[in-house]
């Protein structure tokens, strides 16, 4: 892209912030977009070459969800467990995108947007902290 | 449930038509896959939803990517009205305790037909302001200012290059906060909302509502699906083709929607919002006056 003729100090700023921020959240997104799909598609192979029947309960999915259980599936490449994996990757991607982006604006010393995305990513804290143990 | 190739190609199949289509309108296509899911694989109702709410971040995550690296969402709008919708979605979960389901539809199906019936006698403002180069025209107000709120993005479809600055960040937080509430609540209907509020009251052009909407919902999306995870109610078998078919329609509707017209997005997002609208109306009914319309999945 062309450079402009008469950059003002503050709109070249602005570009250089911009920068740095959308290439952060381009490759949080991208890393947890392939590696979840890998891991789905992986795990949903195996499942289907095992012909599993699986339950449809959530006491089930829960009894996955023990360490116990997790750790010696995803050594023994249970299906389950991979896709346990791809699963908490993929939730989790959103939420790193705002972290990363605290990062990105603070290196740019771009104070109001940290404080924008801070209480962001306060809210969600708070969002999870009250429905595992308050709210229910 | 036995995990054959037909279960799991109807997912993807169906799967990859709603992350198209969402990607197009920057909605999470949560009205065509819950639906699909519990008609066509007889699913739960509550597996689907949670499934779907999965989907929603796989969606995000593809389309905000592809959205992002084209420069057509805008970042700074992003997090900012991301404040409002996140408050929006802990307090729409705080207001399900105390509020009649029934009541809340319909309201948000008055809200919803509105905005689906402006979005409609709209459909052509956006390319004539495009061509006229209104959208650099609006009068950013003191926080806009404040925040820089403003930006460009190249439209394919006019082969130009768009700038625009954003007004009304009063009105556009409000909106936010009741998508926040909807999705929180009702657990549909974030993504039109935010579109809408961008579009309609915030100076923003179509394309850019559609590019920041679609990376916005992952977020709320996120922390719905971390509750349905730890409730058990996310079925890893599901969710894997659901997830797949969902990226990478996603990503083939990221290639298409900058080549599109506004003018069409606009009128299939007015089609979107109005089925919508119907379809909380048939619940509220079903709900209080077990009267049953006939709507997909409800």
């Amino acid at each position: 892209m062309a450079k402009p003729i008469q950059p003002n100090p503050s709109a070249d700023g602005l570009e250089q912030t911009e920068a740095n921020v959308y290439a952060v959240v381009y490759h949080a997104l991208v890393f947890g977009m392939y590696a979840s799909s890998a891991l789905f598609l992986v795990g949903m192979l195996l499942a289907l070459f095992r012909h599993e029947r699986v339950p449809l309960t959530s006491a089930w999915v829960r009894s996955q969800m023990q360490w116990h259980v997790f750790w010696p599936g995803l050594l023994h490449a249970d299906p389950t467990a991979i896709m346990l994996l791809a699963t908490v990757l993929l939730i989790l991607t959103p939420i790193s995108r705002v972290v990363f982006s605290i990062y990105a604006f603070a290196v740019d010393r771009d104070w109001p947007y940290v404080w924008v995305t801070g209480v962001v990513l306060g809210v969600i804290a708070l969002t999870v902290v009250l429905a595992r143990f308050g709210l229910q | 449930m036995i995990y054959s190739w037909t279960f799991v190609m109807v997912l993807f199949t169906a799967a990859c038509f709603a992350g198209f289509l969402g990607a197009l309108l920057g909605v999470g296509g949560g009205i065509i896959i819950v639906p699909a899911m519990i008609l066509i694989s007889h699913l739960p109702v509550k597996v689907a939803v949670a499934a779907s709410l999965v989907s929603v971040i796989a969606t995000s995550n593809a389309g905000g990517s592809s959205y992002v690296d084209q420069r057509i969402s805008n970042l700074r709008l992003a997090m900012f009205l991301e404040m409002a919708t996140t408050i929006g979605a802990l307090s729409g979960s705080v207001l399900a305790l105390y509020l009649q389901a029934w009541t809340m539809l319909l309201i948000f199906a008055a809200l919803l037909a509105y905005m689906g019936y402006t979005s409609f006698t709209t459909r052509r403002l956006d390319d004539r302001r495009i061509a006229g180069g209104d959208f650099t025209r609006a009068k950013p107000d003191r926080l806009a200012a404040f925040l820089q709120l403003r930006g460009h993005y190249h439209d394919e479809a006019e082969d130009k290059q768009v700038q625009y600055v954003i007004s009304g960040t009063g009105p556009g937080l409000a909106i936010s906060y009741l998508a926040g509430v909807t999705s929180g609540l009702l657990g549909v209907g974030g993504g039109v909302l935010k579109v809408s509020a961008m579009n309609q009251s915030m100076n923003v052009p179509m394309k850019v509502a559609v590019g920041t909407s679609k990376l916005m919902i992952g977020v709320t999306a996120a922390v719905g699906a971390i509750l349905f995870f730890f409730a058990g109610l996310i079925h890893f078998h599901v969710v894997a083709p659901v997830a797949l078919g969902t990226t990478l329609g996603a990503t083939l509707g990221t290639m298409v929607m900058n080549r599109l017209r506004s003018w069409l997005l606009k009128w299939l997002f007015a089609v979107l919002m109005i089925y919508l609208a119907y379809n909380m109306v048939a619940k509220a009914l079903a709900l209080r006056f077990h009267i049953v319309l006939p709507a997909l999945g409800s």
